[in-house]
């Protein structure tokens, strides 16, 4: 290794010159999707007009699938998001007992678990039970999926707070519990917004815990439920599969509604952030 | 100490959550085991090691053996870790030691864009984008002129293998896996940056070193990377071809546990094991994900702890 080597300078020319060729590779494939997806999307949305986001299937819209994406996520965020904060302010609150470590280990365990899993338990558990797919059970899948993100978040953001607020609270004599909703949960109330958007842009994402639970609904809007429900993902996965060039145009419009949501909600948020777990 | 203190509302109301949540992880790894046993207990260990798949309408004539699936999992996220690593190491360290302020800035965002966006998009463009241009460019080519080399002895006819899978894959983990290298990377006290530059290292013999001391975190970053590849379903099942195939052929269509559920749960409660087989594959990547995501996690954190004194 300390041989002289004469071509120290060259190498390292090559090395900078190798450094930024490898930059402009990994970051390629972004900007490829989003012009590939514009490309094909924007011209089916421009034909269908205002029909591609209201009507349904055989009308050429996706409006049923928006409304589902939307439903589903509102759901899943109802039940998870006040467990979640259970949860991130257990592990914060014991840090050092093996409960509360195994607590941690577990939510970053689940943040990387392979969702279909999440889907054919959910199907196992509530779908066969209940005879039919079913926007409640789409909507249990998501909740574990956004658990873990909103949790670990609420967590880290309860970490930042300095210890002195909470002694502070204490010597004023209140409860653990006044401690940590009072006082500790408003100052972390930036962290938790943002965990909970990040859990929700995830939850809204995502296809594979959805495909056999949720079902599917593109013909007619989600009444009910407890009655199959489609979404915006999962409605392109079974659009990519079929043959028709109509349908495919159709899926590439759908992935530009979903890309935009997506980026509407996550570029602001990370504009806002340091840094953010996904 | 603390196993002493008197139990408070907080402790009432938040014990039962995490009850729920340990109770949940359990009950699936139980739901899984459960439903795998019938085809545990018909097939046996040939379930696992045998690359078959004969569904059929009387249940003495069904065998199945997702040994093609399991192969496809593991060479897939190989392939794609192999492409990554370098990317992932080149682009942290740009970001890190080259970048001017504003853009180190907009990469990093760029890098966590990547990382969130829907994996269905990255599947759209994957099947009808990436596919046709591997198969193209790259496939065709190294097939006409290699094929003497067995890995490129395939004819890469529709473009949807093994290849593709890893090429999507490699695209997909990149952000994540530079992220943990990026993390660590900038974690090198500065003093160590001088001292390589003081005794003279150019560029790249200072990288080199720093990258050799954050060893453990590339490590986790390879682990953790290889977790969520395996893992990864919807944007695989559309690019891999979806063929039971157990070669190491990359131009080949093949299957990845994942895929193999997402693509067979729909119709396997027409046969008796079908089903079973299926859970008894997700068992083992519940194995798998939750073995590599411990080992990942725990050598993540404990080089961060060595680092932080």
């Amino acid at each position: 290794m300390f041989r002289f080597n004469p071509n120290r300078k060259a190498v390292e020319k090559g090395f900078l010159f190798t450094i930024g060729l490898l930059t402009v590779v990994a970051v390629l494939p972004l900007f490829y999707i989003l012009y590939t997806v514009t490309l094909k999307g924007l011209p089916v949305i421009l034909k269908r007009g205002t029909i591609f986001f209201t009507g349904t299937f055989s009308e050429g819209g996706i409006g049923p699938a928006i409304a589902g994406t939307f439903l589903l996520t509102f759901l899943s965020s109802l039940i998870g998001v006040p467990l979640a904060l259970m949860v991130g302010m257990y592990s914060y609150e014991n840090p050092r007992s093996v409960l509360g470590r195994w607590t941690k280990t577990l939510l970053e365990i689940m943040m990387e678990f392979p969702t279909i899993l999440v889907g054919i338990f959910v199907m196992a558990v509530l779908v066969i039970p209940m005879g039919t797919y079913s926007a409640i059970a789409g909507a249990f899948a998501l909740v574990i999926i956004l658990l873990p993100y909103v949790a670990v978040y609420t967590h880290e953001a309860m970490r930042g707070i300095p210890f002195t607020y909470k002694e502070a609270g204490y010597a004023l004599g209140l409860t653990r519990i006044k401690v940590l909703f009072r006082i500790l949960a408003p100052m972390a109330k930036r962290g938790v917004l943002t965990g909970v958007l990040i859990g929700i842009a995830k939850a809204a994402g995502e296809t594979a815990p959805l495909l056999f639970t949720a079902g599917g609904l593109y013909e007619s809007y989600p009444t009910s439920i407890t009655k199959p429900v489609g979404t915006i993902p999962l409605l392109i996965y079974q659009l990519i599969q079929s043959p028709s060039p109509q349908d495919h145009a159709t899926a590439w419009g759908a992935s530009l509604v979903l890309m935009v949501i997506f980026i509407a909600v996550f570029i602001p948020l990370r504009m806002s952030l340091k840094e953010v777990k996904l | 100490m603390e196993a002493m203190r008197k139990l408070d509302m907080f402790d009432i109301i938040s014990f039962p959550v995490i009850l729920v949540i340990f109770l949940l992880f359990a009950g699936m790894l139980f739901v899984f085991f459960k439903n795998a046993l019938p085809a545990l207990e018909h097939f046996g260990i040939d379930l696992y090691i045998k690359n078959i798949w004969q569904a059929a309408s009387v249940p003495q004539k069904e065998v199945y053996g997702i040994a093609a699936a399991l192969w496809g999992s593991f060479y897939t996220s190989l392939i794609a870790i192999l492409i990554s690593l370098p990317i992932s190491a080149a682009f942290s360290v740009f970001i890190v030691d080259y970048a001017p302020r504003g853009l180190k800035n907009t990469l990093a965002i760029l890098s966590d864009v990547m990382a969130g966006l829907p994996t269905i998009i990255y599947g759209i463009w994957g099947a009808f984008i990436l596919v046709p241009f591997l198969r193209h460019w790259v496939m065709e080519p190294l097939y006409r002129y290699f094929s003497f080399i067995p890995f490129f002895h395939y004819p890469p006819v529709g473009g949807y293998s093994y290849f593709s899978a890893g090429v999507l894959l490699a695209i997909m983990i990149t952000p994540f896996v530079s992220a943990i290298i990026r993390e660590a990377y900038q974690m090198i006290p500065f003093t160590y940056r001088e001292a390589a530059y003081a005794v003279g290292a150019t560029k790249f013999e200072a990288t080199r070193i720093l990258l050799g001391y954050i060893k453990p975190a590339v490590v986790s970053g390879i682990i953790l990377g290889f977790g969520r590849a395996v893992g990864e379903t919807i944007a695989v099942s559309l690019v891999i071809g979806n063929t039971f195939n157990l070669t190491y052929k990359l131009f080949a269509p093949g299957y990845t546990i994942s895929s193999l559920i997402a693509n067979q749960f729909g119709n396997a409660f027409l046969y008796t094991y079908m089903t079973s087989t299926l859970f008894a594959a997700g068992l083992a990547l519940f194995a798998i994900g939750l073995t590599v995501n411990i080992i990942g996690i725990h050598m993540l954190r404990r080089w961060e702890k060595n680092v932080q004194v």
